[in-house]
């Protein structure tokens, strides 16, 4: 079973690298068809008013058939690491960076099946790719659990439910991304601001309550293992902060001046804290640190 | 949830204004003031400014080492601390110290921000359940015309047939789409129909449960009980200092690895509860297998060795016969120091254990025992005695019978906990109520010419998201299809 999970791994990161590479080819193709059309060129206009030419509609497809390939293989892994080790992908840095990219994957596809925008996937492929490929250089090996991990269903529910909240905020970072690189009005066949705004805000809407529950369970563990529910350490702390960002953005944007460029950048401030939370294990220690990189 | 921003442009839900503009009328002073403080604790702006600054003062907890909890409370400990991370601070120590930076979610920053959150909360909740409550249940139906040409989302769909009809062909649609439809006529059909309209309530309960969670840490830190370093040896007991009556025993302790990595697998406490003397409840507790009596809960916490002494006086008498845990660690030489006091007598006598193989004093297998005067703290002997022997020391006989464990453990009374809870419970439910079931209303008006031939117009006060937007298209185009396939098909 660990083999196959290698397997599936490498094969993953084979998918959606070539995934990746097709979306930027997509990317370009249709920029090109934008400024054919700018410059007067006949070129059709797709529904969300993202010009597509036959060529670039194919690549586009075939990205994206890649890309759900990765995802299926990160999945096949998820199964076959959790049979493996016994326990959910949350023993150490290796298990919970895949499974990041897996819930980054899940998420972009979720939004691109409603939204059809492929753009997207420019900015969060990369994530999730970033995430398998550190993943590759941090020991893979199934170690036993120590004594304050070996609570499965608890720890299983909380970094499950972790994924799906970074997840959600990879799509609104990505969505915020596209939304700043905009020039004001102008937009070189990049999906509609209002558009961009909206998957934010949708993603937020669902990883806001997961990073919720996220914390909450934490606290219920921490109550557990240690007595105390709350002890300010670092990786509560930077979860909280990561949450109080959220929660900013949510009311930012009911703030009329506030929508737009400002919120896109709380956004980008919340995501920031997103990778903060994730990877400070490494760096500030604490009760969290099972890193199982030293 | 954009109601607020939205509901400014439905000229009927608007607040009355007549009370608020006398009153700013009526002049300054301390209404005056209060009003402003208002103003300011409900507006939004004021809210995320607040969050960022709670969210700015969390970064630099995180950034900035924090002194260990209670270090603060005694002076030497503090200095010794800041002491520690001067190198890493170097001149800025002190100042940070002043700011209150290492010890930030007890800094008077954190709980000014706390405060005004709270009120905050409070405020903006107060303010808004009225207008949701009303919204909720007496919605206006009756609008004026002008609405139907400037709402964000609006149609006009030309109909036929009586205004009774009409009405009822309209609201099998909308009750298809889950919404609920009311009427008035006044001459005009007015029509109005939501769904969700509980939602937005869960703003309030979401808000209100951060008030229930911040109440729950108040109420643990004011009425709990934590002893983060309870030590017990093996074969000993020893009182909790919560007043009442309760002593913990430990039976044995064990601790576990992996073979093949050395990596911790268990660590085991058998631990008995007694109530003034009687065993009331026991126990093997685990990491994650906590023993709960009575509002206290045993957490298994760290672990350590132990010593098993003996003292007897001159006459043979035997004074002290207990396991001793050697819990604290001497940072310069790094042995482990137990300490106990000989009952009657005015001397405290530490238990100090070898720092392993290198140790030029104590030898693995050996115990050294200090005894000072207790309350000068002057040296009064000294010896390292070897396993199954014995020393004498200012006329007392102490024997080390052998090495043995201890365990640690964190004992904690937190009445705080239910509230924790229940305010996260509500927090959850309260967002995922506002944030998945958001409130969505149209409005409808109907006028039916003598002739048969009616003018419907709909408009939506969703959000202006894309998802209320198609929501709206939906129901018009179906509104529409109802009108031109025929009725009695
Ligand atoms: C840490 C503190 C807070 C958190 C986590 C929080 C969270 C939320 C969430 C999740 C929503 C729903 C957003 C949406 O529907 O899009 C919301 C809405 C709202 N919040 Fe907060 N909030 C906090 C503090 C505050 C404060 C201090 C105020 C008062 C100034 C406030 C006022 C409001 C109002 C009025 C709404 C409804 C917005 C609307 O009109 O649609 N919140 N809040």
């Amino acid at each position: 079973m660990y083999k196959m999970s290698e397997y599936a791994f490498i094969a993953a990161i084979l998918a959606t690298g070539l995934a990746l590479i097709l979306y930027i080819a997509y990317a370009l193709s249709g920029l090109r068809a934008a400024r054919m059309q700018t410059a007067g060129g006949n070129v059709r206009t797709g529904v969300m008013g993202f010009s597509g030419g036959p060529r670039t509609a194919a690549l586009g497809r075939y990205a994206t058939i890649l890309g759900w390939l990765g995802f299926a293989f990160l999945s096949a892994w998820l199964v076959f690491r959790t049979i493996a080790t016994g326990h959910g992908p949350f023993a150490n840095m290796y298990e919970f960076s895949v499974s990041f990219a897996w819930g980054v994957l899940g998420a972009y596809y979720w939004f691109e099946r409603r939204y059809h925008q492929r753009m997207l996937g420019l900015f969060a492929l990369p994530v999730a790719l970033a995430l398998m490929l550190y993943a590759t250089t941090i020991p893979s090996t199934v170690e036993p659990l120590v004594p304050a991990l070996q609570n499965n269903l608890l720890l299983s529910v909380h970094v499950a439910v972790a994924i799906v909240a970074y997840g959600s905020f990879t799509i609104a970072f990505a969505a915020a991304l596209l939304f700043v690189i905009q020039p004001e009005g102008g937009r070189w066949g990049l999906p509609k601001p209002e558009i961009l705004d909206d998957i934010s805000y949708k993603a937020v809407v669902v990883g806001f309550p997961f990073l919720t529950a996220v914390i909450v369970l934490g606290a219920i563990w921490a109550d557990v293992a240690w007595g105390r529910y709350w002890s300010w350490d670092p990786k509560e702390t930077a979860s909280l902060v990561t949450w109080l960002i959220y929660g900013a953005y949510l009311h930012a944007r009911v703030v009329r001046n506030w929508r737009g460029r400002k919120a896109a950048y709380l956004l980008m401030l919340g995501f920031a804290a997103t990778l903060f939370t994730y990877f400070g294990n490494l760096f500030f220690g604490g009760l969290h640190s099972y890193s199982g990189l030293g | 949830m954009t109601q607020q921003a939205q509901t400014g442009r439905l000229p009927a839900d608007g607040p009355a204004p007549t009370d608020d503009v006398i009153r700013r009328e009526a002049g300054f002073g301390i209404d005056d003031l209060l009003e402003r403080l208002w103003d300011l604790l409900t507006s939004m702006k004021f809210g995320v400014i607040i969050i960022l600054a709670l969210a700015a003062l969390g970064l630099v907890g995180t950034m900035v080492i924090q002194a260990p909890p209670g270090i603060s409370a005694d002076p030497a400990a503090k200095a010794d601390w800041l002491n520690e991370v001067r190198p890493r601070y170097g001149g800025w120590t002190g100042i940070m110290d002043q700011l209150q930076v290492f010890t930030i979610f007890e800094s008077i920053w954190f709980r000014a921000l706390a405060a005004l959150l709270t009120a905050s909360l409070v405020a903006c909740s107060a303010h808004r359940l009225p207008g949701l409550w009303k919204s909720a249940t007496k919605p206006h139906v009756a609008i004026g015309e002008a609405f139907f040409t400037h709402a964000p989302q609006h149609e006009f769909i030309a109909v036929r047939g009586t205004s009774d009809e009409i009405r009822e062909r309209v609201s099998r649609v909308l009750n298809k789409h889950r919404y609920r439809v009311v009427s008035e006529d006044d001459g005009v059909l007015h029509l109005y129909a939501d769904k969700f309209r509980w939602g937005p309530f869960g703003t309030v309960i979401g808000h209100l449960s951060l008030v229930v969670i911040l109440g729950g840490a108040i109420v643990g830190s004011m009425f709990g009980f934590r002893d983060s370093n309870f030590v017990v040896a093996e074969g000993s007991v020893a009182p909790v200092t919560s007043g009442e009556g309760i002593s913990v025993g430990l039976v044995q302790f064990q601790d576990a690895y992996y073979t093949e990595t050395g990596a911790p697998a268990d660590y085991a406490s058998e631990i008995v509860i007694y109530k003034d003397g009687t065993e009331v409840a026991s126990q093997t507790i685990r990491v994650n297998e906590p023993l709960r009596y009575g509002g206290l809960s045993f957490y298994q916490s760290f672990y350590g060795p132990a010593a098993a002494m003996r003292v007897t006086d001159a006459a043979g008498n035997e004074v002290m016969a207990d396991g001793v845990p050697l819990a604290w660690s001497d940072g310069d030489t790094g042995r482990r120091v137990g300490s106990f006091v000989i009952p009657g007598a005015d001397l405290t006598v530490w238990v100090i254990g070898t720092a392993g193989t290198g140790d030029p004093i104590i030898a693995p297998g050996q115990m050294r025992v200090e005894l000072y005067q207790g309350s000068q703290g002057t040296s009064v002997d000294a010896a390292t005695i070897d396993q199954r022997t014995s020393a004498e020391l200012a006329g007392y006989t102490f024997s080390f019978d052998r090495e043995m464990q201890y365990t640690g453990l964190s004992v904690a009374r937190d009445p705080g906990t239910p509230l924790i809870w229940l305010g996260s419970f509500l927090m959850i439910a309260g967002f995922v109520l506002v944030l998945m079931f958001p409130h969505r209303r149209v409005w409808g008006r109907l006028v039916v010419r003598s002739d048969g031939r009616g003018m419907l117009s709909l408009a939506g006060a969703g959000r202006r998201d894309v998802n209320s937007n198609t929501e709206f298209t939906d129901l018009v185009t179906d509104v529409r299809a109802a009108f031109t396939t025929p009725t009695d098909a």
